[in-house]
């Protein structure tokens, strides 16, 4: 079991409207609903709150909309209605130029790891620095540093294509953490993994949450629930609660 | 650590600009001859302006009950009195009979009244005054009419003119022909790469930045494409011009042509070698940025 503090930031689910806009609130969505054109609601009024530094599970079966809601998060999507706010900027219309800055301020680990198969580990790890047109010089060490913190200095040349599951795991969840940033979006980074490098990993996102990154998982592996104790958002049907 | 060059953020195996790059050099080449075609119709309407300037013809006319060698004679001495003419004489009546003979034949030209031509030069900085030196020929002899082939020299011009506007279409044509050609080849370097865009996009890269990775291959192409076009018809104006064909004979003259400017224009040869190359790349730069960006505002 993790060592977790005491003082853990507390999620509250569809309780801060009563309250107003709380100070110091990561992320914030007000009766967030989303449709594909035409279909059905895949989300409906999800509200919640997100404190800075917290971590916090969002989990619920498969097709319940877990990726759908991370999209939102990371302004993949736009909402079909209702209101996002993310670091205390309203992004629900956020214009196209605007949405870079945003994005780089958020880590994102996806399912489906979606590593670059033509650059080496160590480029697709250096991808956020160099988008935001850090020189290689500026970024070099801290790269190395990371790939050895994760276990992956020995394949920092090495191509995604002869790297195993757990290894392209580590260096998605690398690249999502390189930039330090404020909010890390994880959709089901132990899906692919064994029990052993699950555990690893859980300890390596609560570290990070630990040095002032909030943390949003989205697994439906209730054994890692046992290893952080932390809030865990139930989401079922397009609705979420908090169990 | 020996620091690595990162690899390119957009892979140039997904999509091969080579059929670009081939198709390209074509327009180029096609861009080439056409202006080639454009300088050898200025030259030309130049060197025949130049020429029917210099010179203007009389033409003496037999009139009943008048002696057309006395009226030549009268025409001749017109025209040595007036200030602008260099020289003046009369062609003879066997060399206005050959003038005619490719339409009448060589049989009978004896019995017709084949009219006397006097041919005329002029200073063509100083020419004399046609309409009066018309009026004073009338009346020197009523069968005589200056020809100062004015006719003719617009008619050459409205000639070169038309030419000028079909090659410069031509050239309208190939281009736009280019600019189609670069955008498809944009929509498929981007769509290839869907994935490698997606990923760039939500690790916060704007859309500068990617159309910026994938404009750099289109500059590539541009310069081959440029250098080539321009090569190949350096080729083909010399070959034309070297290959001795004998049914081409004004081709070849007006090909080898291209290749000699005068002292004062010197620069004209390297300024067409450099133009070609830098409008197709300055043509597939902007083009294919303005084509991503105007696509990728469409993703997410």
């Amino acid at each position: 079991m993790v060592a977790y503090p005491a003082t853990y930031p507390v999620v509250t689910v569809n309780a801060w409207l009563s309250t107003g806009l709380a100070k110091g609130a990561m992320l914030e969505l007000d009766d967030v609903g989303f449709r594909y054109a035409k279909g059905q609601d895949i989300l409906h009024g999800v509200s919640f709150r997100l404190q800075r530094g917290a971590f916090s599970f969002l989990t619920g079966p498969s097709g319940a909309g877990k990726t759908t809601l991370l999209r939102l998060l990371f302004l993949a999507l736009r909402p079909s209605h209702g209101r996002i706010r993310l670091f205390g900027e309203d992004v629900t219309r956020l214009p196209r130029s605007a949405l870079p800055p945003v994005r780089r301020r958020v880590g994102v680990v996806f399912q489906e790891f979606r590593l670059l198969d033509h650059l080496s580990t160590f480029d697709n790890v250096a991808l956020p620095l160099r988008v935001s047109g850090q020189a290689p010089s500026s970024y070099s060490r801290d790269v190395m540093d990371l790939l050895d913190w994760v276990g992956l200095k020995k394949q920092a040349h090495a191509f995604p294509a002869v790297l195993s599951g757990g290894e392209k795991q580590r260096a998605a969840i690398a690249r999502a953490v390189i930039a330090k940033p404020e909010l890390l979006l994880a959709d089901e980074p132990t899906g692919n993994v064994d029990p052993v490098l699950a555990r690893r990993l859980i300890h390596l996102f609560a570290e990070l949450n630990r040095l002032g990154t909030t943390v949003l998982l989205a697994t439906h592996d209730q054994g890692l629930f046992k290893q952080v104790r932390a809030p865990v958002l139930h989401l079922q049907d397009g609705t979420l609660r908090m169990l | 650590m020996a620091e690595r060059r990162p690899g390119a953020v957009i892979p140039k195996e997904a999509a091969s600009l080579r059929t670009l790059t081939a198709t390209m050099t074509v327009m180029c080449y096609l861009a080439c001859l056409a202006i080639g075609a454009l300088v050898l119709i200025d030259r030309a309407v130049d060197n025949w302006s130049r020429g029917l300037s210099r010179e203007v013809t009389v033409q003496v006319r037999e009139v009943e009950a008048r002696d057309i060698d006395a009226d030549v004679a009268a025409v001749l001495q017109v025209l040595q009195d007036t200030p602008g003419v260099t020289a003046a004489d009369d062609i003879g009546r066997k060399a206005a009979e050959a003038l005619l003979e490719p339409w009448l034949g060589s049989e009978g030209l004896d019995a017709l009244p084949v009219p006397r031509i006097v041919r005329v030069a002029v200073n063509p900085e100083q020419p004399p005054e046609f309409p009066a030196l018309a009026q004073r020929l009338t009346a020197a002899t009523p069968g005589a009419s200056l020809d100062t082939h004015r006719r003719w020299e617009d008619e050459l011009k409205r000639m070169a003119g038309t030419l000028t506007v079909l090659a410069s279409l031509i050239l309208l044509l190939i281009g736009g022909s280019a600019v189609a050609m670069v955008i498809f080849a944009t929509r498929a370097v981007l769509e290839a790469n869907r994935q490698t865009v997606d990923v760039l996009h939500l690790v916060g890269a704007e859309d500068g930045y990617i159309a910026r990775a994938i404009n750099r291959r289109f500059l590539a192409t541009g310069l081959w494409a440029g250098g080539l076009g321009v090569l190949l018809a350096l080729l083909t104006f010399f070959v034309l011009g070297h290959a001795g064909l004998p049914q081409a004979d004004g081709l070849a003259a007006a090909s080898r042509s291209l290749f000699y400017v005068p002292d004062s224009q010197w620069w004209a040869v390297p300024a067409a070698l450099v133009a070609v190359p830098f409008a197709a790349t300055l043509l597939a730069l902007v083009t294919s940025r303005i084509t991503l960006l105007r696509m990728l505002r469409l993703l997410s």
